[in-house]
């Protein structure tokens, strides 16, 4: 008799845990469930309590151990400041003759974006929803946000919980972004290709892609603005009679991120959004 | 206490995951420490202490790899189940059955994933084989490893605490 409440019990667990798995299709799998929300809730204090201690030991042991060569790092990057310096009041000439110019003829510019910095507190590059968890602060993370390092664009935020987000990275296999190539100005879609790397697709194979090309967002997705470096074209192979098979080396290092930053851009009308701008499968 | 020294192992399984992850990224390619503290714990022999411990370090598995949730929730509590039926019947003391034992539990757990990888997310990208054989062996280790010093301490604490009362009962 009690046999057979434990295979009842066995039963309904593994019952409810497929029910669980069905509710959670592909294209919504990112999304946030109270599940979801409560375990990053839980989980996320830990892994940042984890990396700040790594963190904190990384650096007194490289503090320790190479003082002579951090003094040098601090000259190099004094040069190196005063350089950016001189660089940035060159483009800052430069801008404003662009701003000049676009007024003469009329271009009417979006407003810049805004970044807020995120501490990665834990990678996971292995499962099948290849994501990150991100601590912003309270209230300064929200969904579909875009996340990018110095070099490029790593995801977006998918799910948020306290000053937690999970943010989806590019190379998931169910993350896409509308993209460009630079050189021949020719867009596609960039998706997460197994391995963790990233495919560019519905490129005709009639436009001349060469490795080596830029490859940036397009901003036609509605979640990622234009101009963001994505990646640069590895292989370039025939795929079916119409498209290019083109892989792509994301710009981003996604294997090191310390730090990333949540970009913040205004939201398109409400009326216009929503009319096939997803940015996701 | 059972209840306690679980959560316990299941804590210290989610912070062991963290730091090996931050050291090495394939740290959770090459093993699964949740699925260790569930065998560990069904191997005590109740079922459903087994199968509970399975469906919470499932979901916890679930929970640090980014979900989907019920996937590993799903594997573990089967294999946990199994395991803690397993050792309701047998009594498994050598080295070579002990490391089998933790084995087949994971390879179970591999199976059942890649099975229910197959149903849910037919795109999904599976571990490879190499990957699937170093969890399988990492997990034999590391059971026997544990399991052999458990006994090894308790040995010994047993071994003082009889000392000890032989020296308090000895007459003067």
């Amino acid at each position: 008799m009690r046999s057979r409440w434990t295979h009842l019990l066995l039963a309904v667990l593994l019952v409810g845990q497929l029910f669980l798995l069905a509710g959670q299709t592909p294209d919504r799998g990112g999304e946030r469930s109270l599940l979801a929300g409560t375990t990053l809730r839980l989980l996320g204090p830990l892994a940042r309590l984890v990396g700040a201690a790594g963190d904190a030991g990384t650096e007194l042991s490289r503090a320790l151990a190479s003082r002579a060569r951090l003094a040098e790092e601090n000259r190099q990057l004094r040069a190196e400041l005063i350089e950016l310096r001189r660089e940035r009041l060159r483009l800052g000439e430069l801008e404003l003759e662009a701003e000049a110019l676009a007024r003469g003829l009329g271009f009417e510019r979006r407003s810049d974006w805004s970044l807020t910095p995120a501490e990665v507190v834990y990678l996971d590059r292995t499962s099948w929803l290849r994501t990150l968890i991100v601590w912003a602060g309270p209230g300064r993370a929200r969904r579909d946000q875009p996340v990018v390092t110095e070099l490029g664009l790593v995801g977006r935020v998918i799910a948020t919980a306290g000053g937690y987000a999970k943010v989806q990275l590019l190379t998931d296999a169910a993350a896409s972004a509308g993209a460009l190539v630079e050189r021949v100005r020719r867009q596609g879609i960039v998706r997460g290709a197994p391995g963790g790397g990233l495919t560019l697709e519905l490129v005709p194979r009639q436009v001349p892609v060469e490795p080596g090309d830029r490859v940036v967002s397009a901003g036609i997705d509605g979640v990622y603005p234009r101009g963001i470096p994505i990646g640069t074209v590895v292989a370039v192979a025939p795929g079916d009679e119409l498209f290019h098979r083109i892989v792509v080396e994301p710009a981003a290092d996604l294997a090191r991120l310390d730090f990333v930053y949540l970009l913040e851009q205004p939201a398109p009308p409400a009326e216009l959004a929503g009319e096939g701008a997803d940015g996701r499968r | 206490m059972g209840v306690a020294r679980f959560l316990a192992g299941l804590l210290a399984a989610a912070l062991l995951h963290f730091v090996g992850t931050r050291l090495f990224p394939a740290f959770p390619r090459a093993t699964d420490l949740f699925l260790l503290v569930a065998v560990l714990e069904a191997r005590r022999g109740h079922p459903v202490g087994g199968m509970l411990a399975g469906l919470a370090a499932g979901l916890a598995a679930d929970g640090v790899t980014g979900g989907p949730y019920g996937l590993f929730g799903f594997a573990d509590t089967a294999v946990a189940f199994g395991v803690a039926t397993a050792a309701r019947q047998l009594v498994v003391q050598r080295t070579t059955s002990l490391a089998g034992l933790f084995a087949a539990a994971a390879a179970a757990q591999q199976a059942i994933v890649a099975a229910l990888a197959l149903v849910f997310r037919p795109g999904a990208e599976l571990a490879a084989p190499e990957w699937l054989l170093a969890r399988v062996v990492s997990t034999a280790l590391l059971g026997l490893a544990w399991t052999r010093s458990a006994e090894l301490l308790l040995a010994r604490v047993a071994a003082r605490r009889a000392g000890r009362e032989k020296k308090l009962g000895a007459p003067k």
